[in-house]
């Protein structure tokens, strides 16, 4: 294992000549080795740089929408595949398999900044190879997820070739951070416009999902039009609702005693506990790294989500999600969007 | 590991169940009920006071307080840009009644072998009219916008139907 990464560590990482070939038979052989000799990770965790405590803190700032696959299954290359995809980060820090150089895709609300982390550091580049091997299966995953497929299969050559695409496109778009990274699927283009158009389609999916979360009834609807009416009809709805109690309001309000001082919120406080929609919920998650410091936030999604993840492997996005979003909600101070 | 992830877990979920109670101020819903209540309440005093009794039950009163409903929902949830919007077009012209009521769903009227964009389309401009401000936005800022809205809009009822309710009974 040591004597191939020394081996590798000559190889410089802007060398675009080196085959795909070679490197997808290096990725397999790491895949292999990593596999049979999972304890090895102390080693190779020598050889991250330093800064990776950052790239991990902005990850899981920014990581919220994906990685239900991620965990403690790391090194099996597939987490295991559930329908949660609103479900947290999973990464642990004593996940032997560090991500810290992985990229999720970093989808921000915010149009403007969309930060990512690129991997391929030299020094961890054996590591990366592998991880990104791995790492691309599982955010795959999360991609068809995303877009509401169901790949059941991905295969090995599939995933290396989207591994290929994604070097490419990786060593010509940038090696820095602070860029879009969205993966490029097998047969798709690469190019800078299709891929900002992937991105910014995705958002929006996610923004629907979310909305779809929201509005009741809208779980049986398929297709965005469909949606759309159905969130139509809910807004208009609501606000009729509130028109027809500002009317009875407008009726009662000569006789209202108005003792409201002494109305307090905790006469709302049924309500809302009972109330299954939360605000700041997986979107809103993604914007701010102050808002959730990873030691008070980052700590919290680990320690709720392993459990889930290792017990249940087939675990129904449902009740964890709820539970999520209320511990975000309490810390949240805000709707943040 | 699993057992010490288990019982953070059950940390968690008590700390929140106390936060709830005693910090009531960092659940959002519940700091937005409470500046709407605090806006709302002294808007209708205000109504109430100035009002001489014979306009009380007339279009423009009920408009009023339409007005004062929506002012408070605007002034509640400042962080959101639909309430901004709203709080502009409030301000501009007070007695205008947004007339909810009569905006009309067209999906009927779409043609079934238009292609889904076009329809997609067709479904955000209505959307747009119905999120205050949503003539401005974009899809993506429409997407988000209409989230919060709708959360605010079913806060909004739930503080209205307690404040009908109380001064029934």
């Amino acid at each position: 294992m040591l004597e191939s990464l020394v081996s590798l560590e000559s190889m410089s990482l802007s060398s675009m000549d080196v085959s795909v070939l070679e490197r997808l038979k290096w990725l397999q052989q790491q895949q292999q080795q990593v596999l049979s000799t999972t304890n090895a990770s102390p080693e190779l965790l020598q050889f991250h740089g330093t800064n990776n405590d950052e790239l991990l803190q902005n990850t899981f700032s920014h990581f919220q929408m994906l990685g239900s696959g991620f965990g403690p299954n790391y090194s099996m290359g597939f987490g295991p595949s559930h329908e949660a995809m609103d479900g947290c980060i999973s990464r642990t820090n004593s996940c032997q398999m560090d991500q810290a150089d992985t990229v999720g895709v970093m989808l921000n609300n915010s149009e403007e900044n969309i930060t990512i982390i690129l991997k391929n550091k030299r020094k961890s580049e054996v590591k990366t190879r592998e991880e990104e091997k791995t790492e691309k299966k599982i955010k795959v995953e999360a991609e068809t997820e995303s877009n509401m497929k169901v790949k059941s299969n991905l295969s090995n050559t599939e995933a290396s070739s989207e591994t290929s695409k994604q070097k490419s496109k990786a060593a010509s778009e940038t090696q820095k951070l602070d860029y879009i990274h969205v993966r490029a699927r097998r047969g798709q283009a690469t190019d800078r416009h299709s891929l900002a158009e992937r991105a910014r389609r995705e958002k929006i999916s996610k923004k629907m999902k979310y909305l779809q979360d929201l509005v009741p009834g809208c779980n049986k609807v398929t297709g965005r039009a469909g949606m759309l009416d159905e969130i139509i009809n809910y807004v208009q709805s609501l606000q009729r609702q509130v028109e027809f109690l500002s009317m009875k309001l407008a009726v009662l309000n000569p006789e209202l005693e108005l003792a409201m001082e002494d109305l307090s919120v905790k006469q709302f406080q049924a309500y809302f506990t009972n109330l299954p929609v939360v605000v700041a919920s997986k979107p809103s998650l993604m914007v701010d790294a102050p808002l959730f410091p990873l030691d008070q936030q980052g700590s919290l999604d680990l320690s709720v989500i392993n459990p889930n993840q290792a017990t249940t492997i087939e675990a129904p996005s449902a009740s964890w999600e709820t539970q999520s979003q209320s511990l975000y909600n309490t810390s949240s101070l805000g709707f943040q969007y | 590991m699993k057992q010490t992830n288990a019982h953070m877990e059950r940390q968690i979920m008590n700390k929140r169940k106390r936060v709830f109670s005693v910090q009531e101020k960092k659940n959002p819903k519940a700091v937005f009920a409470k500046r709407y209540v605090s806006h709302l309440v002294p808007a209708l005093k205000k109504i109430n006071m100035n009002k001489p009794s014979s306009q009380i039950n007339s279009k423009s009163f009920e408009q009023t307080v339409k007005h004062e409903v929506d002012m408070a929902l605007a002034l509640s949830a400042q962080e959101f840009a639909w309430s901004r919007f709203l709080q502009h077009k409030l301000l501009s012209s007070p007695h205008e009644d947004p007339s909810y009521s009569s905006k009309i769903l067209e999906t009927s009227s779409c043609k079934q072998d238009g292609k889904e964009g076009s329809e997609i389309k067709k479904k955000l401009k209505e959307l747009q009219k119905l999120v205050p401000g949503g003539e401005e936005m974009n899809m993506e800022e429409i997407l988000s916008e209409v989230g919060s809205y709708i959360v605010c809009l079913e806060l909004q009822m739930i503080v209205l139907k307690s404040l009908v309710q109380d001064n029934i009974s």
